[in-house]
């Protein structure tokens, strides 16, 4: 390091250096990527294409992934019993299809016994036969594992799944299955209107009895469904290849996909949007957003090729409400009344859509009345929120504001810190890296006072949303409920509203808004927008074919080349 | 080789003769001179060492007069953010950040002379603030570096045995690391949960943090020639003499041999320095350094990278600046060295 003062100086003319070439490097050390797909796909074999990831997946194993970026492969490499419809409109894109079962359910016992049948001539990539004990073994595997809705979706439904969790009972007693006839019965403690989606999870997606119980990333096991994941890189990159024995199985509304998918890990969004920009990658991250400074170029150059598309998602701050100052309403009040979500969308390079209610305006539920603290276009209130902590009487209350690092997620805590500071807290930025920021805040004993969270839908029903802001979601790790808020009219209402089926959740709309109002005016949450997702490709890919799924995002089977 | 191949004893036990050595070639030096006082002719000479040293000095003022610039000036603070107002540019309101998020560039006013990041905030201010920080890092984690590597270099050195296995051993563990990478793991750590050992408590946020960091990782870069020094020393007439005298080991080591390394230590003090600041940028742009809203150079640089296509300057000056200033110091460094060791091959 200290070899002499040359190598220092030298080390000092190498920052400008590296400023001024990773202003344009990125094209040109980036296209033998497109070069290499191009000629995969000139030899006759499977065309390959390059989706660039923003942030790696959490975990490549079924039964430990839950974030978008695991989700987005999970839906389409392993298959549960029932699945998606390949759409990409919010309503077709929201239907349950029958898939690894041979249709959707019977239901019976008021709502509390699911009842499958497995479809026959099933394998896995591997070759090994699907019986429908594999199922049985999958959600054990899930419950031990754990995955981190498992508790929630799965432990808190079916009958015997949270003794065999704890170590009490072998076997999830409510689950019985037939590998002669392919049945298999599931019975609730309880009716749950959203079972059918649960069912639906990629984390569900059967594997063969006897993968260990372990999560293993690095190697995931085999699936059923039409693509399977190699060569993984952790953290750098993995292919998702087309499965070779999928086509013998065909299973009608699951299509077998075109092209091979190399996904990468980009090292910042600028990167990742330039590449795509400049066709040496084919798809940007949809959970990214682009810079703003590279949006006009995006704009101009790739308008064919790029478009902001609606997702159910809400972007919050969350609010400790068992800790100081958030544990007061007034002080939440506050933080509500004072942030602009004008500033926030520039931020985001405007791909907010402002809003103050829980829920998002696609989500059944969605409130249509106004905001109970001022309307969310109308710029913060900086005067009236400071008079508000006054006379909370917690003005000069310390308060830790945690971000992850990623653009715009860090500038938009930046912002918020600033606003607290300026309505009389005493407010400092904890920034950590993206890929830890979640486990991290999501440990109840580190009991975060505030930071972003946001959440994308994983099943078009209300319940998915409130699971966020309910007793049932705090946990002491993977803790989804950041503001550990514990509202006795929350925890009851959304229970009874979650028993209704998602296929009937307009008989209940007026209901679940009226608790959606409720928890905005209780201020448990400082939403600040609902955001649009950039759909954005290469030239080369066929764009209006490529669907992008209301539930998962990018559906890597509609990938097609152009031509 | 490390520079400590290259860094002499001069100090010689102060015997007020000049040994051959040092003299470099110069017989007219006028007899009875000291070292320090013949080292201090030799860099008045040396003009591009001055004016490089010159060039950080006005690093360093421009620096501390940053509250001056913010209050009077540009009159706002380094973490004031105005992300959906407006600033008059050649009589026209324009946006300080745009509606798809693109912030204004230089206006060469008062207001947002370099423009403004993507919060909205004055370029200019952050630029002179991110260097009081950078500076400040910088000279503590120098401080730090020294005196724990002259302590450990020291008694290394001087006991010998088991002190020294211990000590060297500790010193090759942190030695074995990449400096950045061992930087960027305990920035992490210590940026979530700051430090805490029994009265100590500094939070994460705190500048001292990354300040610590930067000491910490480049102690074995100077305590290592300070101790191969010491194992010389330690048998000279001058160190027996001591000990027969009944002297304290403790008074043997800081009275008799620290006064003889003293003059490289004063040879390490600004290459340390320059690696400290340029170390705690490369934390920064890392995210393991200074923490939001502080800003740092390496933090704007981080900042800015995302911004490069529409505002390269973002990335530029604070670029810009670290090199002066690193430049400055290490070439002012670089003339020191020769001054006190003019047999040194390395000259800029």
């Amino acid at each position: 390091m200290l070899r002499s003062p040359r190598f220092v100086i030298l080390a000092a003319l190498a920052v400008v250096v590296v400023v001024v070439v990773s202003a344009c490097g990125s094209s040109s050390s980036s296209s033998s990527s497109a070069s290499s797909s191009s000629s995969s796909s000139a030899s006759g074999a499977t065309p390959s294409v390059t989706l660039l990831m923003g942030t790696a997946p959490d975990s490549l194993d079924p039964q430990d992934e839950y974030t978008t970026q695991s989700s987005e492969v999970g839906w389409i490499t392993w298959l549960s019993l029932l699945s998606y419809a390949h759409s990409s409109s919010p309503i077709a894109g929201g239907s349950l299809i029958p898939a690894l079962a041979t249709s959707l359910p019977t239901i019976t016992d008021n709502g509390k016994t699911y009842t499958f049948t497995l479809r026959k001539g099933l394998v896995f990539s591997n070759g090994t036969p699907v019986v429908a004990s594999d199922f049985t073994y999958t959600v054990e595997r899930a419950l031990k594992i754990p995955w981190g809705g498992a508790g929630e979706f799965v432990g808190a439904n079916v009958v015997g799944a949270n003794a065999y969790s704890a170590g009490k009972a072998s076997t999830i007693s409510g689950i019985t299955t037939n590998n002669a006839t392919g049945q298999i019965v599931i019975h609730l403690v309880a009716p749950y209107g959203a079972f059918e989606n649960v069912i639906a999870f990629p984390e569900l997606g059967l594997v063969p009895a006897g993968t260990p119980f372990k999560n293993e990333p690095n190697d995931p096991p085999p699936g059923v469904g039409p693509y399977m994941v190699t060569n993984v890189v952790p953290n750098v990159s993995f292919d998702v290849v087309k499965n070779p024995r999928w086509a013998a199985q065909a299973i009608p509304g699951i299509p077998a996909g075109h092209v091979n998918v190399d996904v990468k890990i980009a090292s910042n969004t600028s990167s990742e949007f330039e590449s795509v920009l400049n066709n040496s990658a084919d798809f940007a991250d949809w959970a990214d957003t682009p810079p703003p400074s590279l949006l006009p170029q995006i704009q101009s150059q790739a308008s064919d090729r790029f478009s902001k598309v609606p997702f159910n998602s809400t972007y919050y701050i969350f609010l400790n409400t068992k800790t100081a100052p958030f544990n007061n309403q007034l002080a939440r009040q506050a933080v509500v009344t004072a942030i602009n979500q004008e500033a926030f969308s520039r931020l985001g390079s405007g791909f907010l859509i402002p809003g103050c209610y829980f829920l998002p305006p696609g989500m059944i539920g969605h409130p249509t009345a106004p905001c109970p603290y001022g309307d969310p276009t109308a710029g913060g209130n900086i005067a009236k929120a400071k008079a508000l902590v006054t006379q909370s009487g917690l003005a000069g209350t310390p308060v830790t504001v945690w971000s992850e690092t990623r653009q715009p997620r860090q500038e938009w805590m930046t912002y918020y810190t600033s606003v607290l500071n300026q309505i009389g807290f005493k407010a400092t930025q904890k920034v950590i890296a993206d890929a830890t920021y979640f486990p991290t805040i999501g440990n109840l004993k580190l009991n975060p006072q505030t930071g972003f969270a946001d959440w994308n839908q994983d099943f078009p029903n209300p319940i998915d949303f409130y699971l966020l802001v309910t007793a049932a979601g705090i946990s002491p790790t993977n803790n989804e409920n950041f503001g550990q808020v514990n509202d006795p009219h929350i925890n009851t209402t959304s229970a009874q509203l979650g028993t209704t089926p998602t296929s009937q959740l307009n008989s209940i709309a007026s209901q679940w808004q009226a608790l959606d109002e409720y928890t905005a005016k209780k201020a448990y949450v400082a939403v600040f927008g609902y955001q649009t997702f950039p759909k954005f490709t290469s030239s080369r890919i066929n764009y209006g074919a490529s669907i992008f799924s209301p539930q998962y995002g990018w559906d890597y089977t509609s990938f097609a080349l152009n031509g | 080789m490390s520079i400590d191949a290259g860094t002499k004893s001069i100090g010689s036990e102060f015997s007020g003769e000049i040994p051959p050595e040092l003299r470099g070639g110069e017989g007219d030096v006028p007899p009875g001179i000291g070292p320090y006082e013949l080292a201090w002719r030799r860099l008045r000479r040396n003009r591009v060492a001055l004016a490089f040293g010159g060039l950080f000095l006005l690093m360093v003022v421009l620096c501390l007069l940053a509250p001056v610039y913010a209050h009077d000036i540009a009159h706002t603070t380094p973490a004031a953010e105005n992300i959906t107002g407006t600033v008059k540019v050649g009589g026209k309101n324009e946006y300080i950040v745009s509606l798809i998020g693109i912030p204004i560039g230089p206006t060469w006013h008062s207001h947002y002379f370099l423009g403004a990041d993507a919060n909205g905030r004055d370029v200019a201010v952050r630029l002179l603030y991110g260097g009081r920080n950078s500076l400040q890092i910088g000279f503590v984690a120098t401080f730090i570096t020294m005196i724990m590597a002259t302590i450990l270099g020291i008694a290394a050195g001087y006991f010998r045995g088991l002190t020294d296995g211990v000590i060297s051993r500790g010193l090759d563990v942190i030695w074995a690391f990449p400096a950045v990478l061992l930087g960027v793991a305990l920035g992490v750590t210590l940026a979530v949960s700051g430090i805490d050992i029994g009265p100590i408590k500094i939070s994460g946020n705190s500048l001292f943090v990354p300040a610590f960091i930067v000491g910490f990782v480049t102690i074995p870069y100077v305590a290592k020639p300070i101790r191969a020094q010491v194992l010389q020393m330690r048998d000279r007439e001058f160190v027996d003499v001591a000990r027969q005298q009944g002297l304290s080991h403790a008074r043997i080591m800081f009275g008799e041999i620290l006064p003889n390394v003293a003059s490289t230590i004063i040879v390490f003090i600004p290459l340390i320095l320059a690696n400290a600041i340029l170390l705690e940028a490369a934390l920064s742009f890392l995210g393991a350094g200074v923490q939001p809203p502080n800003p740092s150079w390496g933090t704007m640089i981080s900042d800015g990278v995302a911004e490069i296509p529409a505002a390269i300057h973002l990335t530029l000056v604070p670029g810009i600046m670290l090199v002066l200033t690193v430049l400055g110091i290490n070439v002012f460094g670089d003339g020191v060295r020769d001054a006190l060791d003019p047999k040194a091959k390395v000259r800029v």
